[in-house]
């Protein structure tokens, strides 16, 4: 079974008005038991394709790490010192890695049909990721004070109001896009995150096609 | 910036195809994405699988 | 694939796996390419334009925008929403969603430059003409500037050859913006909160916008968006390859000279972002990896022991 909706915890039973009894029911429920960080994995999770998920999440560990020493730093840091600068061609370059390990683990699922048993969620918090990254990204490029963020910024913005987006968010205030790019969007990729890992512990790695049970 | 850094800040090499233009630093890394791709489908994942004998499950 | 017929993953034999190790080590992969990478490669710092830069590079430029600004002939006088209501702006289809939006962000972009000299210049020839201007009719200041740019343009905007003429107090405010540019006050005053920390870039971005000088050092880095810029970034740095979709539709008609193009190209995303978001639901196209079978490369071992069995 891949999921306890509905089973209720003994102690859920016993006191089944208790909100911590029933929060914790719910998170236990959650991934089957054992699954969260199982030793063992099925058969058929035999190929190179597979690691291109956690080379994502790795790769956005190191997003996270170089963007908070950025942040110990400043927004002008990376202009006036040399490990600054160095600390944002590490963020940089995290970046790129995230998207094209992203890109190809998400090539891989597609080929996979991946969304079969139920795994529909896992492939849509997987696309709405894959968006907001973008959408991440595009806020850390106009926080670079320099010229690009200034092009970037005037561009964009057309974009945006073309579709009313932009009266609410101005690419072109540095402090508002700084904040989404630091607080808001790391927030929201980080949850995703979370979900899409859960979900893949919940219902595990999806089966071959055509895959008949043994014996 | 890096005394290894090649990054120009002139302006860099492209390539043109007929309504394409593409930086050569973007092709490049489209690429290398190709080719890990293929490759992470044809390279063999260890699994001794000949020598694992104890096939449990995982309940 | 009307019933999905998928065996639960946890009913399969099993072999014993590492995750933790396999997370450990596709952390030590990543962090020394990206501490590699960016040790060979860096990463681009293009100082940005400033005001005064720009008056000095190009003054003609900044000269001919100022009166642009006056006039109302500008890219942000025209813009419509958020910023006024001088244009209708874009539509998606029927739907004016930029109007709808209403003006959140408002910026008079005559104020651009007679806010700036209002408050921070005090060349004498500068606050005469502020007074000329501002007792002169909305007709009459439309007409001077109006005169003025179409008389700067005539000479490649050099305000030094421009043709004897009823251009008001015109040429005085826009040579007293290049002026004002030149000490390097110009981005404090146009700052959109008015206060001491003003993080607000709104004003100053519009007004570098609505000038070419921006924009022509940008199209010589291939930055323009009708030059893939949106993928590119300055030098031989790897931009955003991600985002070869979004720009393709500005490279090919009728996207490249349409008035709704930005808003058009927004909604071929969105709708492009949903199927893929949907797939799972969508007959047809979910099918794809069953026509054609890569999977039987990932899934090889299995297959062929189950083949055996």
């Amino acid at each position: 079974m891949t999921t306890r909706a509905g089973e209720l915890s003994p102690d859920e039973k016993k006191d089944p008005k208790n909100w911590t009894n029933r929060l914790r029911g719910r998170l236990e429920g959650l991934v089957p038991p054992g699954q969260a960080l199982p030793d063992r994995q099925p058969v058929y999770v035999a190929s190179w394709i597979y690691v291109f998920g956690v080379l994502t999440l790795t790769s956005l560990v190191v997003v996270i790490a170089s963007g908070c020493v950025l942040s110990l730093g400043g927004v002008e840091w990376w202009h006036v010192t040399s490990l600054g600068h160095y600390t944002n061609s590490v963020h940089l370059w995290s970046v790129e890695l995230t998207f094209g390990f992203m890109v190809i683990h998400l090539w891989g699922k597609f080929w996979m049909a991946a969304w079969r048993g139920k795994r529909a969620m896992t492939w849509m918090s997987g696309v709405l990721l894959f968006a907001i990254s973008i959408g991440t990204s595009f806020t850390g490029f106009l926080s670079q004070s320099n010229f690009d963020s200034q092009w970037i910024a005037g561009q964009a913005k057309d974009g945006l109001n073309s579709v009313g987006i932009g009266a609410f968010f101005n690419v072109l205030n540095p402090g508002q896009m700084l904040l989404y790019h630091v607080v808001i969007l790391p927030l929201v990729v980080g949850l995703l995150t979370l979900i899409h890992i859960i979900l893949v512990r919940r219902h595990g790695v999806v089966p071959p096609l055509d895959a008949d049970l043994e014996g | 910036m890096s005394a290894l850094s090649i990054v120009a800040e002139g302006p860099g090499k492209y390539v043109n195809w007929g309504v394409i233009q593409i930086s050569v630093a973007n092709l490049t890394i489209i690429g290398v994405m190709i080719l890990l791709f293929i490759l992470a489908l044809v390279v063999p994942f260890p699994t001794h699988d000949e020598q694992d004998d104890q096939e449990g499950h995982s309940r | 694939m009307s019933r999905d017929r998928t065996p639960d993953s946890h009913d399969f034999p099993t072999r014993p796996y590492d995750l933790v190790k396999e997370f450990v080590i596709a952390l030590i992969v990543v962090l020394v390419l990206s501490a590699g990478l960016a040790a060979i490669f860096s990463s681009p710092d293009t100082k940005a334009v400033t005001m005064s830069g720009w008056a000095k590079a190009n003054p003609n430029d900044l000269a001919a925008t100022a009166a642009g600004e006056l006039a109302g002939t500008t890219t942000s006088a025209g813009y419509g929403a958020p910023y006024n209501t001088n244009g209708d702006g874009q539509k998606l289809g029927p739907l004016p969603l930029q109007k709808w939006a209403g003006v959140r962000l408002p910026v008079n972009s005559a104020d651009l430059v007679l806010g700036p000299l209002s408050n921070a210049s005090d060349i004498p020839a500068v606050t005469a003409a502020l007074a000329t201007w501002k007792t002169a009719t909305p007709e009459q200041q439309t007409k001077w500037a109006t005169a003025y740019t179409d008389a700067l343009g005539k000479v490649d905007n050099d305000p030094a050859k421009v043709a004897t003429g009823d251009y008001g107090p015109v040429p005085a405010l826009s040579t007293g913006l290049v002026a004002l540019a030149k000490t390097g006050g110009l981005e404090g005053e146009l700052t959109s909160s008015g206060n001491f920390y003003g993080g607000d870039k709104t004003r100053s971005l519009l007004l570098l916008s609505d000038g070419a000088y921006l924009e022509d050092l940008a199209r010589a880095q291939n930055l323009g968006g009708d030059q893939w810029g949106m993928m590119n970034e300055a030098g031989n740095s790897p931009g955003q390859p991600w985002m070869w979709l979004y720009t393709l539709w500005y490279q090919i008609e009728p996207f490249k000279s349409s008035d709704n193009a930005d808003a058009q190209v927004w909604g071929i995303m969105m709708f492009l972002t949903l199927l893929l978001i949907l797939l799972p639901f969508i007959p047809g196209l979910r099918s794809i990896p069953r026509w054609i079978p890569i999977h039987r490369l990932v899934w090889r071992n299995y297959y062929r022991r189950a083949k055996r069995a």
